[in-house]
C-alpha cells in the first residue's frame, strides 16, 4: 500500500516489530511488577528501554519510499508461495501441540503428508509411503536413542 | 611444568593396556553420529553410553567417553555446514559461514575446513593442557563472577559484527534475544515473564530456540526452492574438494592458533565453555581479517575460527576437570560420574597422585584427534549427500528430526512449543532483514550476563569500579578487549589509507 507522499508501508514488518514492542513492553511491565528492586531489573530495565529506543530507530524502515528495491524481493514472491509458508507453519504448530496428545507416530505422519505435499510432492502414493517408512524409522531409531518415551497410538 | 617419569608411566600404561585403544573408534562413530542428529547433545551422547563403561576398566572407560566427547564436539559441525542447524550450541558460529558455504556449492570444501580445523583444535588444546594443566587450573581458581561477565561482554561485542546492513535491526534482535535469555527465576529469585507457564522458570529453552531460529527458519523460507544447491554440478560429493578444504585450513595458522587458545581458555572457564569460545573466536576473526566484511556470506575464515575455538575448548574443560575436580559443563560432569563409578574422585588429589593417568588421558586424546581426523572425512562424505535430496523430502524431514530434537532435550512438548514460536519468530526476522545470529547470541549470553551482573553487584555492593580494580584478571580481559578493538580501528584505518593511496596512484 502506498501512501500520498510516495511511501508504502510494509505491513509484514510492521506486525513483526510491533510483536517485538509489545513483548519487550510486556516484560518490562512484568518485571517491574514483581519487584523494584536492583537484584531484580539491573539488566532487564535498561535492556528493555534499549530495545524500546531501538525499536524507534527501526521505525522508517517500515515505510520506504515506494521505490526503494529494499523490499523487491519479497515483492516477487506470490500470493500462492506466501500460503504455502503458511500452511507449512500452521502444519508444524500442529505438530508440536499434537504430538502428546494424539501420539507420535498419527502426529508425525499427517504432517509428513502435509509437508511433502505443500513442498511440492505431486505423487500421491510415494508421499504416503515416505510420510510411513519415515514415521516408522524415526520412532524405532530416534526412540532408542532419547532419555525420554515418545507417547504412541498405534506403533 | 611436565614431569617426564609420569610420561613414561602413562606410555607403560597405554601400551599395556590394548582395551584403551579398541574403544577408540567406536566411541569416536557413537559421537559423530550423535552429535550430528539435531537435538541430540554432547552430555546425551555421552550419558547414553556411560553404562556400558561400568564393566570397563577405568583408563578404557575414560579414553571411550572422551572419545564420544571429541567425535559429538565435530559431529555437532556437519548439519550446521549443510543445514544452517548448529547440532549443538558449540556450532553456533559455524552455522554463520559455513552454511552460506554449502548453498555456494561449496559444501565440500566447508565440511574439509571443519573437519581439518576441528582436528588441529583438539590437537592443540591437548597440547596446550599437556604442558599447562597445571598454572591453568590455578588460574581458574582465581576467575569469579566479575571476569566471567567480562567474557561475556566480550561474547556481546560479536552483536555488533553480525548486525549485518542494519545495524540498528541487528542491534534490536541481539538486545531482544539478550531479553528472552533473561526470562524465567534470576539468580536472585526473582520471576519475570513466565506468562504462568510453568517450564519458562527455569528459562526459554535454548537449544530448541536456538534449531528455530537458525534452522526451521531457514527451511520454512526454502520452501519454494527445489534444492539446497540450485546449480546441479555443484551438487557432487568430490573427495577431492574436501582434501581441498582441508588443505586451505592450513593456510591460516593464525586463525587457528587464535581459535584454539580461547577455546582452551574459555573452555577452561567452568559454565561458560564451548557455546562462548565458538562466538568469541569468530568475532575476533572477523574484527582482525582484511575480509572482514564478507563474514557471513561463506567466507572460510568464519568456519575456521569457530571449529578451532568449540574442539579446543574440549582440552580446556578436561583441564579445570582433572585438575579441580569442578564439571565445566554437561560432558565433563558425565566423565566425572564415570570417574565415581570407578570409585575414583577427581581433583587436585587425583592429579597430585594420578599424573601417569592424567597423561594416558592426554595421549589417547592425540591418537583420537588423529583419528578423528580418518573416521571424519568418511563420515563428511556420506553425509555430504544431504545436497542431493530435493527439499521437498528434506524440508518436512529436517522440520520433524528437530521437532524430535526438542522433545528430547526437554522431555515435554516446551522443546516442540519452543521450536515453533520460534522458527515463525526466525522466519519473520530473517524476511525483514534481521539477523537471526544475533538474537541467538543474545539468548546464549542473556542469563550468563545477568547472572554474573547480579553476584557481581552483590559481591561488590554497587561498587562496580573499585572491586573490578582489585580484581587483576578482570581487568586483563577488559584489556585485551579494548586492545583487540583498537587494533582492529587501526588496522581499518591502514587499510583504508593504503586503498586511497592505490586509488590515487592507478589515476
Amino acid at each position: 500500500m502506498s501512501t500520498k507522499s510516495g511511501r508504502k508501508i510494509v505491513w509484514g514488518h510492521l506486525i513483526l516489530l510491533t510483536v517485538i514492542v509489545c513483548v519487550v513492553t510486556a516484560y518490562l511491565l512484568d518485571a517491574r511488577g514483581v519487584s523494584l528492586r536492583t537484584n531484580n531489573l539491573l539488566l532487564v530495565q535498561p535492556a528493555a528501554i534499549l530495545a524500546l529506543v531501538l525499536a524507534a530507530l527501526v521505525l522508517p524502515g517500515i515505510f520506504p519510499r515506494a521505490d526503494s528495491t529494499e523490499e523487491a524481493e519479497i515483492n516477487s514472491e506470490t500470493r500462492a508461495d506466501l500460503i504455502r509458508v503458511f500452511i507449512l507453519i500452521a502444519a508444524l504448530a500442529g505438530l508440536a501441540f499434537s504430538l502428546e496428545v494424539v501420539g507420535f507416530d498419527i502426529a508425525t505422519f499427517i504432517f509428513m503428508v502435509v509437508g511433502l505435499a505443500v513442498c511440492g510432492e505431486k505423487r500421491w502414493w510415494v508421499n504416503l509411503l515416505f510420510s510411513a517408512i519415515f514415521t516408522v524409522f524415526l520412532i524405532y531409531g530416534y526412540g532408542t536413542i532419547t532419555p525420554f518415551p515418545f507417547p504412541l497410538t498405534f506403533l | 611444568m611436565i614431569e617426564l617419569n609420569s610420561v613414561f608411566g602413562a606410555f607403560a600404561l597405554l601400551s599395556s593396556d590394548i582395551n584403551a585403544w579398541l574403544y577408540l573408534l567406536p566411541g569416536l562413530a557413537i559421537g559423530l553420529i550423535f552429535g550430528a542428529m539435531p537435538g541430540i547433545s554432547i552430555t546425551m551422547a555421552m550419558a547414553f553410553a556411560l553404562p556400558a563403561t561400568l564393566y570397563m576398566e577405568f583408563l578404557p572407560a575414560i579414553v571411550f567417553l572422551t572419545a564420544i566427547y571429541t567425535g559429538a564436539g565435530f559431529g555437532g559441525s556437519v548439519p550446521a555446514v549443510l543445514m544452517g542447524i548448529p547440532g549443538t550450541s558449540s556450532a553456533v558460529a559455524t552455522t554463520f559461514d559455513g552454511y552460506p558455504m554449502a548453498r555456494k556449492g561449496l559444501h565440500n570444501e566447508a565440511l574439509g575446513i571443519a573437519l581439518a580445523s576441528s582436528v588441529v583444535g583438539c590437537l592443540a588444546s591437548y597440547v596446550i593442557l599437556f604442558i599447562l594443566i597445571v598454572p591453568i587450573s590455578g588460574v581458574v581458581l582465581k576467575l569469579g563472577p566479575l571476569e566471567m561477565f567480562a567474557v561475556a561482554v566480550w561474547g556481546m561485542l560479536l552483536l555488533g559484527s553480525l548486525a549485518g546492513t542494519h545495524m540498528s535491526r541487528g542491534l534490536l534482535a541481539g538486545t531482544f534475544g539478550v531479553l528472552l535469555g533473561t526470562v524465567g527465576m534470576n539468580t536472585a529469585g526473582f520471576v519475570r515473564g513466565t506468562i504462568g507457564i510453568p517450564w519458562l522458570l527455569d528459562g526459554v529453552p535454548q537449544i530448541p530456540a536456538m534449531m528455530g531460529l537458525l534452522a526451521a527458519s531457514q527451511l520454512i523460507g526454502l520452501i519454494n526452492t527445489t534444492y539446497l544447491i540450485d546449480d546441479e554440478g555443484s551438487r557432487k560429493i568430490s573427495f577431492a574438494k574436501i582434501l581441498g578444504g582441508v588443505r586451505q585450513t592450513f593456510s591460516h595458522p593464525t586463525i587457528i592458533f587464535r581459535g584454539s587458545l580461547i577455546g582452551v581458555i574459555i573452555g577452561a572457564i567452568p559454565g561458560v565453555g564451548s557455546s562462548i569460545s565458538n562466538l568469541l573466536s569468530y568475532s575476533e576473526t572477523k574484527r582482525n581479517a582484511a575480509d572482514g566484511d564478507t563474514f557471513g556470506q561463506g567466507n572460510p575464515k568464519g568456519v575456521i575460527a569457530a571449529e578451532a575455538a568449540n574442539s579446543s575448548s574440549e582440552g580446556g574443560a578436561m583441564a579445570t576437570m582433572l585438575a579441580l575436580g569442578i564439571p565445566g559443563g554437561g560432558a565433563t560432569a558425565i566423565l566425572l560420574a564415570a570417574f565415581a563409578m570407578h570409585n575414583i574422585v577427581g581433583g587436585p588429589s587425583f592429579i597430585a597422585h594420578n599424573k601417569d593417568i592424567v597423561y594416558a588421558v592426554i595421549f589417547s586424546n592425540f591418537a583420537q584427534a588423529i583419528l578423528l581426523f580418518v573416521v571424519g572425512l568418511g563420515f563428511v562424505y556420506v553425509a555430504g549427500y544431504v545436497v542431493r535430496v530435493p527439499l521437498r523430502f528434506l524440508i518436512p524431514s529436517v522440520l520433524v528430526v528437530s521437532t524430535y530434537g526438542a522433545y528430547a532435550i526437554e522431555g515435554s512438548s516446551a522443546g516442540p512449543i519452543t521450536l515453533w514460536v520460534f522458527s515463525v519468530l526466525g522466519w519473520a526476522m530473517v524476511r525483514y532483514g534481521y539477523p537471526v545470529a544475533a538474537a541467538v547470541v543474545g539468548l546464549l549470553l542473556g542469563s550468563l550476563l545477568e547472572g554474573n551482573l547480579l553476584r557481581t553487584n552483590q559481591i561488590s555492593g554497587g561498587d562496580f569500579i573499585g572491586y573490578g580494580l582489585d580484581r587483576p584478571w578482570a581487568l586483563v580481559i577488559f584489556a585485551l578487549m579494548l586492545g583487540s578493538i583498537l587494533l582492529q580501528l587501526i588496522s581499518k584505518r591502514r587499510r583504508a589509507k593504503e586503498e586511497a593511496l592505490s586509488a590515487v596512484q592507478s589515476s
